[in-house]
């Protein structure tokens, strides 16, 4: 007794499939999220960007890049500079955590290691934000830990709830995502290279930044690019940590929308976003079309 | 607004509407604000109604905090004024003064206040214009909520009763005064509101207009005082970030919410010593208001929930008692209904005299736009 699929029916029943050489059953199973995708994601994002390019009325007009630029034209500069810096400390951070997983000697310590630094992965950033705000204040616990280590004195103490504070906190919650990536690489390469590197008296450091982290190029680019997508979008955290000024173009957009009902010029701030997103992407793209067109 | 947002903001809120287990009558109440708000109806409110109103079940839909919260409520009876339905979703709304500014004139709300027996116990400004927009007979306020500067008595020996004694005393004490900017929450702003009022000589007009275009000279100014004024004062992170770095110690004196500040004290969340003062010429305050869609599908039964929820004892019990707001009706007949002890309690630092003189509304939408905008440009920069 044998059953008839429908995928396995005469390719002439399914037009589709004439036409796209696709499989129907595909194709449906992909239908309900490319919908959601449209609906949530991408009718909304044309809405914006047409927003951001229209007046009130409707008709083609700069005004609204006009007041993004000239009132909020230093957090553009500011969030650029804050996602950058902190998208190469999480850089910096994961190669040396992925690089002592592989090189270090002490088995304990790089299990210990293995198992704390994917802690952050599991906490929200708004909770982040939360812990960060009675962390690192003028009379938050780091400081009362270092004035109790009489590291620092009362008279000395500094909020950290600034940018210093979206940093650190950026860079904790974001260093497990890339270090994860970074060091699965790093586990995956032969061996042999990184032994044979050490028997030719390489130190641990030499071989990480001369042999390992060339190879591990690629993944790492390809983290830092999705977390710096991330960070583009955070809201909790520059207004939970930050007053003011200077401040996130997220706090900014919220601010347009929730006080002035201004969706115009927060379209324009979003489509700002959308373009230093788009940079670096397009950065990372012409460097895996490079990297593939140099692959033998 | 935008249309993808009212179909967007539409189809959430129906959503949730169609989901709920129905009773054999729903009263659907939307409130804008904070979760509290929610779980007022929900745990207090509600449950009193359907005792006396068998087979009714109440039901809250939290729109979300700030004035966001009650533009969300205006998109969704928007779009079901635009849909031309016969009856709309929402039977009452609770909303804030920039939301029924701008409902009432769009006809999105009822005339029902001569309806309802409790509205003769209001005779509030507050209750007739919300920030310069005629809503006599649209609304009844539900509470009323009151910036103040709170301060910590054992580092602030005499509390400042005016903003020129403000400014001495922070001079004095650089980095010991804070509040949040513009865009960490509402207290913040109506401490920058409550600087122009002091300083800016535009009196009145600021809160009944009419608005002049001249006076932009005289806001520039005052928020040019307010820069200097800013060296020595700390910007904090958010309504909430004030009273946490009061309670820390890190500052002496804040610009905060009466309410917040009540709640966070009641639940030992703040230090029980620091105390509240409301400097002259005043802060700004703001009631939430109730509201009946000009299309509920139960008029009659929301009229009823509105007169509990207006009544003398809800007053005394919901509002003053465990969220510690100022009531919405008149003072008086609330005081009849509570014990003394939390009558002198919410009223001990900031008297009724105080509130009568110093508590103002929000400046009306053409200042308010202009003094925000003002302050970004000249202040935040």
């Amino acid at each position: 007794m044998s059953a008839t699929f429908p995928s396995e029916a005469p390719r002439s029943a399914w037009p589709i499939r004439r036409l796209t050489g696709a499989d129907p059953w595909g194709l449906l199973l992909l239908a309900p999220s490319l919908l959601l995708l449209l609906a949530l994601f991408g009718v909304p994002a044309v809405y914006s960007v047409v927003g951001a390019f229209a007046d009130k009325d409707g008709k083609p007009s700069l005004a609204h890049f006009r007041i993004a630029f000239g009132v909020y034209g230093h957090d553009v500069f500011f969030t650029a500079w804050l996602v950058t810096l902190s998208v190469l400390v999480i850089a910096a951070g994961a190669v040396l955590i992925g690089g002592y997983l592989i090189l270090g000697s002490n088995r304990t310590a790089v299990r210990l290691l293995a198992w704390l630094y994917r802690w952050p992965l599991f906490v929200p950033m708004v909770c982040a934000a939360q812990m960060m705000r009675s962390f690192l204040a003028r009379n938050g616990m780091l400081n009362n830990a270092l004035e109790a280590a009489d590291v620092l004195t009362p008279m000395h103490a500094v909020s950290l709830l600034d940018w210093r504070g979206v940093l650190i906190t950026f860079v904790w919650k974001q260093l497990p995502f890339v270090t994860l990536m970074v060091a699965g690489a790093m586990a995956a390469l032969d061996r042999s290279m990184i032994e044979a590197a050490r028997d030719l008296g390489a130190g641990r450091l030499r071989v990480l930044l001369g042999v390992v982290l060339p190879l591990v190029r690629g993944p790492l680019l390809v983290a830092c690019v999705l977390t710096f997508v991330t960070l583009m979008s955070v809201l909790s955290v520059p207004i939970m940590l930050t007053a003011d000024s200077p401040t996130m173009i997220t706090v900014d957009m919220a601010y347009r929308i929730n006080t002035f009902g201004d969706y115009g010029t927060a379209d324009a701030l979003g489509v700002i976003s959308y373009a230093m997103t788009m940079l670096v992407g397009w950065i990372y793209l012409r460097h895996a079309a490079r990297e593939r067109v140099l692959a033998p | 607004m935008r249309p993808a947002t009212m179909v967007f903001t539409a189809c959430m809120i129906s959503a949730v509407l169609s989901g709920t287990a129905r009773a054999d009558t729903t009263l659907t109440v939307a409130t804008a604000g904070d979760q509290n708000m929610v779980d007022y109806i929900n745990q207090y409110l509600g449950p009193k109604f359907e005792q006396t109103h068998p087979g009714v079940h109440v039901r809250a839909i939290g729109t979300g905090p700030g004035d966001a919260g009650s533009l969300a409520i205006d998109q969704k009876l928007t779009a079901e004024s635009k849909s031309g339905a016969a009856t709309w979703d929402i039977d009452v709304c609770v909303i804030h003064q920039r939301g029924a500014a701008q409902m009432v004139p769009e006809g999105l709300l009822a005339k029902y206040r001569d309806q309802v027996d409790t509205s003769k116990l209001v005779t509030s400004a507050k209750a007739n214009n919300a920030l310069g927009t005629d809503v006599a007979g649209y609304v009844l306020p539900m509470f009323d909520s009151q910036v103040a500067i709170a301060y910590n008595p054992d580092v602030v020996k005499q509390p400042p009763h005016s903003f020129a004694e403000l400014v001495d005393w922070v001079k004095k004490n650089p980095k010991q005064f804070g509040y949040n900017g513009i865009k960490g929450g509402m207290a913040g702003i109506g401490f920058v509101m409550g600087w122009v009022q002091a300083f800016g000589g535009i009196g009145d007009r600021l809160d009944n207009g009419p608005y002049e275009d001249s006076d932009k000279a005289k806001i520039d100014a005052a928020l040019a005082s307010l820069k200097e004024f800013n060296r020595t004062a700390v910007i904090t992170p958010g309504n909430a970030g004030t009273l946490d770095m009061l309670n820390r110690g890190e500052i002496s004196m804040g610009a905060v919410w009466a309410d917040m500040f009540y709640d966070w004290q009641k639940d030992g969340r703040l230090s029980p010593d620091l105390k509240l003062v409301l400097p002259s010429p005043g802060l700004p305050g703001q009631p939430m208001y109730y509201a009946i869609p000009a299309k509920a599908a139960q008029p009659a039964l929301a009229r009823q929930f509105i007169e509990l929820a207006t009544s003398p004892e809800v007053q005394a019990q919901g509002i003053v008692e465990r969220f510690n707001w100022y009531p919405g009706i008149d003072a008086q007949y609330v005081q009849a209904k509570l014990d003394p002890k939390i009558w002198n309690h919410l009223f001990s630092d900031i008297t009724p005299q105080d509130l009568k003189a110093d508590a103002k509304p929000f400046p009306i939408s053409p200042y308010f736009t202009a003094i925000l905008n003002a302050y970004e440009r000249d202040v935040s920069q």
